[in-house]
């Protein structure tokens, strides 16, 4: 965009060195022709500061389609005549720009243009932008109507590629830059801006005014779920948006977790993911980070391991103390760990959740889960879930601790359920274990003498029945 | 032939005949709570557990049964044995050596290699197995689902791994006994060509003379004062048609 302003601005310039032609009256025509026989030539350079060169070449083509065709080169650049051809001299383009924007003023008046809310930061005393910047100069269309920019986002740009400031009505300001290269990197790259900023066009801008930046940003995010309806209606059901509604403007929408105009694809880097939770959750990430998970992730990069939302999902974010959130966590911890082939990788054992939920606990709480889901009647025991033995976001190796301490751990746990629990009382939990002859014999052995003993007993008697009915049919 | 008047003989006391439904009753309840609780997965256990008003209440009735069971128990074990102690009753429900060879003779019937079923007293092998099933099954039943329902107080006196162990063998006689009751117990007293449609004797307490004469011939002759050959030689005079299991007449 700089090098359209640049372009643009020159062209001024180049106008303005036209040799000096001695003629009292010119028609339009005549006029451009003597401008034109210096400037029509191709390679016409002018060089500005130290490094910056600036082509004179006008397009007469472009010149003719715009909407200042009926002008003369004389209207504005009202310093150059036929007679007179002064030498401009400019130390860069921006500068050469800025200077010309002076002759729009003479026909189009600055009440006029502020009138436009387009061109209220514009216009703002020692603003740096040049009218050329964005309506170009000798190729200018007429702004209603008009293709005035081939490309709505060009448009769009020549004003926020700078930065501008927008100001809240509580006087706080933020910059409304776009930076067009996280913009181009992002999935959004192809969309036009008015595809988010509904309302906004080359033909329209409308003055809109809001209380504060939170409040801006809350409105701006509801154009997401123009697109990305299923993702919009499932953050309804979230724990965030609840918040939201209840009046806290920070929890967070859209823009704060997936960036606006730098958007980034789902990547496969999934500790960017934990650390946008970590802006507002602070203490749990930092706990995290101490856990086996966190460890690995952060230390090891290790993409194997549960980060956030992989337990509280990314939208549909629930209230983590519900007891419909604790139905679920042996699920949660069993997507990964009841997976055999994920396991083996790690030495893990994948019958961890199959353990638990063929014990007591685990048949209770697949119960309660049911007759919720089915009856929505609920019952308020909290029964014991895997979090509660190995911790949430602080969860450890296990091997990493002693046993013994493993053991006082579940024995409180226990205690809590089962006021008056005694050392021994931990034991009737298997710690995950199935019963083998090294583990838990006794169950073991019970289990193997009933898988021989049921069959026997239910063959034998079947035989008596049918032994028993065949003698009665035989003496009939 | 006064004795062929008597149609029927009293063989069982009301008390009996409401054990055996409170019994019954029970047993049906803690067989549906109860499987529905160890298959818990499968969609009819989850829809009975519903009925029952959720796994909360489907254990408060499994345990009131267990308690109600558990009392059926004691009480008629205590009754036997102070029966049986001071003589007013007959150890009739003892398990004595006739009735391993009552088995084999019976099975060498059904084989045809002997003309005759067993002769048997007042309770033959196969009651006797059934019975002392459920006493014993329902004291290892009683025991277990005990500790079961109060772990920590168990474990004020057990290792912690005998809870674990309660619950294999509480759930595993659950579904043994389960399976006696119904293919043993259901066929012979439902499905048995000898009794079908449906054995009364447990609800009426009265058994017929025929009946008796078959399946309890020791009691009946002690009952009548004959001997078992008196006895067997009377049975003969009955038509075939009704007594399928007697030996072939051409014998």
């Amino acid at each position: 965009m700089r090098l359209t302003q640049g372009f643009v601005g020159l062209i001024f310039v180049g106008l303005g060195l036209a040799p000096t032609m001695a003629l009292a009256e010119t028609t339009t025509q005549q006029e451009l022709g003597q401008c034109m026989s210096c400037h029509a030539k191709p390679g016409l350079v002018k060089r500005l500061g130290k490094n910056e060169k600036v082509s004179l070449t006008l397009d007469l083509q472009a010149y003719r389609a715009s909407a200042h065709s009926s002008l003369v080169c004389q209207d504005c650049h009202t310093r150059y005549s036929t007679k007179a051809h002064p030498v401009g001299s400019y130390t860069s383009r921006e500068e050469l720009a800025r200077e010309h924007s002076g002759a729009c003023t003479s026909c189009h008046s600055l009440d006029q243009l502020s009138a436009l809310p387009v061109h209220e930061d514009v216009l703002k005393p020692g603003h740096p932008v040049a009218c050329s910047s964005c309506h170009g100069a000798h190729e200018i269309q007429r702004v209603v109507g008009g293709g005035a920019m081939v490309k709505e986002r060009a448009y769009c740009l020549s004003c926020h590629e700078q930065h501008i400031e927008m100001t809240f009505e509580n006087g706080e300001t933020k910059d409304i830059y776009v930076e067009l290269r996280s913009l181009l990197a992002s999935p959004h790259a192809s969309l036009a801006c008015s595809d988010c900023h509904v309302g906004f066009s080359r033909d329209h801008h409308p003055d809109r005014s809001f209380q504060d930046g939170r409040y801006y940003t809350l409105v701006l995010s509801e154009s997401c779920k123009r697109c990305h309806f299923d993702k919009y209606t499932r953050t309804l059901d979230s724990m965030h948006y609840r918040v939201l509604m209840k009046g806290n403007a920070n929890a967070p929408v859209c823009t704060d977790c997936h960036g606006s105009h730098g958007i980034l694809p789902v990547g496969k880097d999934h500790s960017i993911s934990a650390k946008r939770c970590m802006r507002c959750h602070e203490t749990i990430y930092t706990t995290y980070t101490k856990s086996v998970h966190g460890k690995a992730l952060l230390g090891e990069h290790n993409m194997d391991v549960p980060v956030c939302a992989d337990c509280h999902k990314a939208h549909e974010i629930q209230d983590p103390r519900t007891l419909t959130f604790r139905d679920r966590i042996p699920e949660m911890c069993g997507n990964c760990h009841a997976n055999k082939e994920l396991m083996s990788r790690y030495g893990l054992s994948p019958a961890v959740v199959k353990t638990y939920l063929q014990d007591f606990h685990g048949v209770t709480l697949s119960l309660y889960k049911m007759q919720r889901e089915l009856e929505g009647t609920s019952s308020a025991n909290p029964i014991a879930v895997c979090s509660d033995c190995h911790g949430i976001h602080d969860i450890q190796k296990l091997s990493e601790q002693e046993t013994g301490l493993v053991r006082q751990n579940l024995l409180k746990r226990c205690q809590a359920c089962h006021p008056g629990a005694t050392q021994r009382f931990p034991d009737a939990w298997l710690y995950h274990y199935e019963p083998s002859l090294e583990k838990a014999p006794l169950v073991y052995a019970v289990n193997l003498f009933y898988k021989i003993f049921i069959p026997f007993m239910v063959v034998g008697l079947l035989l008596q029945v049918f032994l028993h009915a065949w003698r009665y049919i035989v003496n009939r | 032939m006064t004795e062929r008047k008597m149609a029927f003989v009293q063989r069982l006391s009301w008390v009996r005949i409401i054990e055996h439904w409170v019994n019954a009753s029970v047993f049906i309840l803690l067989v549906v709570t109860g499987l529905s609780q160890k298959f818990y997965t499968f969609e009819l256990s989850q829809r009975l557990i519903l009925f029952f008003g959720g796994i909360d209440s489907t254990r408060l009735i499994h345990r009131a049964c267990g308690v109600l069971f558990a009392a059926v128990l004691v009480l008629h074990m205590t009754v036997a044995v102070v029966g049986v102690v001071l003589k007013r009753w007959q150890p009739t429900m003892l398990i004595n050596k006739k009735d391993f060879f009552d088995a084999i003779d019976n099975l060498r019937y059904y084989f045809g290699l002997s003309d005759h079923p067993a002769a048997c007293d007042r309770y033959d092998y196969k009651q006797k197995f059934e019975y002392w099933g459920v006493v014993m099954g329902g004291i290892v039943m009683v025991a277990t689902g005990f500790v079961l329902w109060f772990p920590t107080v168990a474990t004020y006196l057990l290792p912690g791994e005998l809870v674990a162990v309660s619950k294999a063998i509480h759930t595993n006689e659950a579904m043994l006994a389960f399976l006696i009751i119904s293919i043993w117990h259901i066929y012979n007293a439902v499905f048995s060509p000898e009794v079908f449609p449906l054995d009364t004797v447990i609800f009426t307490g009265k058994i017929s003379r025929e009946r008796m004469m078959h399946e309890h011939p020791l009691e009946l002759a002690r009952l009548e004062g004959k001997s078992l050959e008196e006895l067997l030689q009377e049975k003969e005079g009955f038509s075939h048609a009704s007594s399928p299991l007697k030996p072939p007449p051409n014998d």
